[in-house]
């Protein structure tokens, strides 16, 4: 081994007194418990393929020939292309009022700001070494990033891309729960101006405090007003009003290690009134299933049971009413619901973009965008995470998996699009 | 390189590391492969197996593992101090070559005394906590999840004890919830199993 080099940098140095300068200040150290010491997940009775596991993500780029684009399958007159790449975790997705595409990420931590730039997508790096920044909301101009319990809000963001600054910090404010597990915040301002978060329940199956986990919240931008507006929910990932009856309509994640066959994730509606209801968690799952592992009389009584099953494992994130007018009329006002698909399953399910059409509190579901699971050989090629409706009514779907985003359009092709 | 073979040259060998990019951020961004493997091998063993205490052996781990490790350290979500500068101005590439390097030398047991009946107790505990599920049963390693088998005893109880104690920065949760409310003799035995295997 060549040793000159090192040399030269330690004399360079100038000795170890560096050492301690090498960590970035700024950043709370050392993460906060993140998993319930109540959970009662009993594999063993589950009798599922106890070498289940979660799929790795992968933290670096994906060269841009490797995305499957070509393997996407959409209905007649639809059709997909990259629309950006380069992004590695990148997951949900907020448009700014001049067009940035923010995207939240979980494991690199990462804050990614998309901008248009001769017609093509220019990736920054915003913000990096967060826990988990999943969380973004935009208005009046600020992003609001959600990193479990920390609450940071960028004003002005837009104009500062390549500096951001920092943030007013709002974490004390929002005073949410430092546990991390489930807690990759899912957030969104509602039509009442309100911002309304998750907190998911810090285990697979555990009984949790309902005061403080397994629910959705609603508070004033700057924290004030806190209110539970559901309970009773395991985890969901993605929420969204229905543009005519003005309802919160959200995804729920099933709990895993009870059979391969569910319990199914899960579509529910707030209905007007009835804020505060309970979900069922985690005493009664899916359509009405009663907890193997955590057992009480009665254990759906009170229960407000799903508008519609989302599929075994299939993880049913991201969900958007469509409300353009670029998609067929059949599509006005019909939820799309990106499914991350399976890990805790041996027949891999989900990988895909469903819709849901819904009416008098039920919702029906069938596919839209298929391709990236390969039935046969149980094999994925990607996995999509999150939605978002461009003004032109183009439909942008983010693959997790492949660090990229698709553009799902209708009709002619559009050039240089 | 003999030099770093002894445990009280650790905190030399660890300055080495780290001083070799922070003096002139022009090195960081000018070194070959070859060299950044030298860099590594300093403190991880010429072999990746590391002869110094509470430094990991990398050899033969999941190429995916080291990837992963290296960009969250490269982020700031892993935050190891020895490491920090190692990982600056890293590309996605250079993570890439560096982790297909590892992964395909050998990984060899040190040679730190296993006790066995420490093996034999972590073995026990191993089955009941389902090690062999994400590690697989002979403790390979896959994917994200690290390579146990032939370890150096002190890393692993070093980081069963960051685990169960929740200040290991950028780990996910899972981790935590298997070896909560274990004793340093549980955490003990059950690395002592894993180097062994």
């Amino acid at each position: 081994m060549s040793s000159a080099w090192w040399r030269r940098g330690v004399l360079a140095a100038g000795g170890f007194a560096f050492l301690a300068a090498t960590v970035d200040p700024g950043v709370a150290q050392g993460p906060p418990p993140g998993f319930s010491p109540l959970d009662k997940t009993n594999v063993k009775a589950s009798k599922q393929d106890e070498s289940l596991r979660p799929h790795a993500t992968p933290p670096t780029v994906t060269p841009v020939e490797k995305i499957p684009v070509d393997k996407l399958r959409l209905p007649p007159g639809f059709r997909a292309e990259i629309w950006s790449s380069g992004h590695p975790g990148g997951r949900t997705m907020v448009r700014g009022t001049k067009g940035t595409i923010f995207m939240g990420t979980r494991l690199i931590g990462r804050v990614y700001a998309i901008v248009d730039k001769d017609g093509k997508r220019e990736v920054k790096t915003l913000l990096q070494g967060l826990t988990q920044p999943n969380g973004l909301a935009f208005k009046d101009g600020s992003l609001y990033v959600f990193a479990i319990h920390r609450v940071l809000r960028y004003d002005n963001i837009e104009d500062k891309l390549d500096n951001p600054g920092d943030p007013v910090d709002l974490t004390d404010k929002f005073g949410l729960p430092d546990t991390i597990h489930h807690n990759w915040k899912y957030v969104a301002f509602g039509p009442d101006g309100k911002l309304y978060v998750q907190v998911g329940a810090n285990c697979n199956i555990c009984e949790v405090n309902p005061g403080t986990h397994a629910q959705i919240r609603r508070y004033n931008p700057d924290g004030s007003g806190m209110e539970i507006v559901a309970r009773g929910v395991r985890n969901t990932v993605g929420f969204d009003w229905h543009p005519v009856t003005k309802e919160l309509w959200f995804t729920d994640n099933g709990r895993d290690w009870a059979g391969d066959a569910g319990p199914e994730d899960e579509l529910n509606r707030i209905a007007k009134g009835r804020e505060g209801a309970n979900y069922g968690f985690p005493y009664c799952h899916a359509q009405g299933l009663p907890d193997p592992d955590i057992r009480v009389p009665n254990p759906c009584a009170g229960t407000v049971l799903p508008a519609a099953l989302l599929g075994p494992h299939s993880a049913g994130l991201g969900i958007i009413f469509y409300t353009g007018n670029m998609f067929p009329p059949a599509y006005k006002n019909v939820a799309f619901i990106a499914r991350r698909g399976s890990w805790n399953r041996s027949q891999k399910y989900g990988y895909d973009v469903v819709v849901a059409r819904t009416s008098g509190g039920k919702a029906t579901i069938e596919p839209f965008m298929t391709g990236l699971l390969d039935t046969k050989k149980n094999e994925f090629y990607g996995r999509p995470t999150y939605l978002l409706q461009m003004p032109d009514g183009a439909l942008l779907v983010s693959d997790e998996q492949n660090g990229a985003i698709y553009r799902i359009t209708y009709g002619p092709k559009t050039a240089g699009k | 390189m003999r030099l770093f073979d002894r445990a009280w040259l650790r905190p030399l060998a660890l300055a080495l590391a780290a001083a070799i990019h922070s003096g002139d951020p022009a090195i960081g961004q000018s070194l070959s492969l070859e060299e950044r493997i030298a860099q590594c091998k300093a403190c991880h063993g010429e072999d990746g197996n590391s002869r110094l205490e509470k430094i990991p052996s990398i050899a033969g781990q999941p190429e995916f593992f080291i990837v992963n490790q290296l960009v969250l350290m490269r982020e700031g979500v892993r935050r190891i101090e020895a490491m920090s500068a190692a990982v600056k101005g890293l590309t996605d590439a250079d993570i890439e070559a560096l982790a297909k390097f590892f992964a395909n030398l050998p990984a060899r047991a040190s040679d730190e005394p296993i006790d066995p009946q420490l093996v034999k107790r972590g073995g026990e505990l191993a089955t009941k906590l389902r090690c062999g599920s994400c590690h697989l049963p002979n403790f390979a390693g896959h994917q994200q999840m690290p390579r146990l088998a032939g370890q150096r005893v002190d890393y692993l109880i070093a980081s069963l004890k960051e685990y169960r104690d929740n200040t290991r920065s950028g780990a996910d949760t899972l981790m935590s919830v298997v070896v909560q409310g274990l004793s340093d003799a549980d955490l003990a035995a059950l690395a002592h199993y894993a180097a062994s295997r």
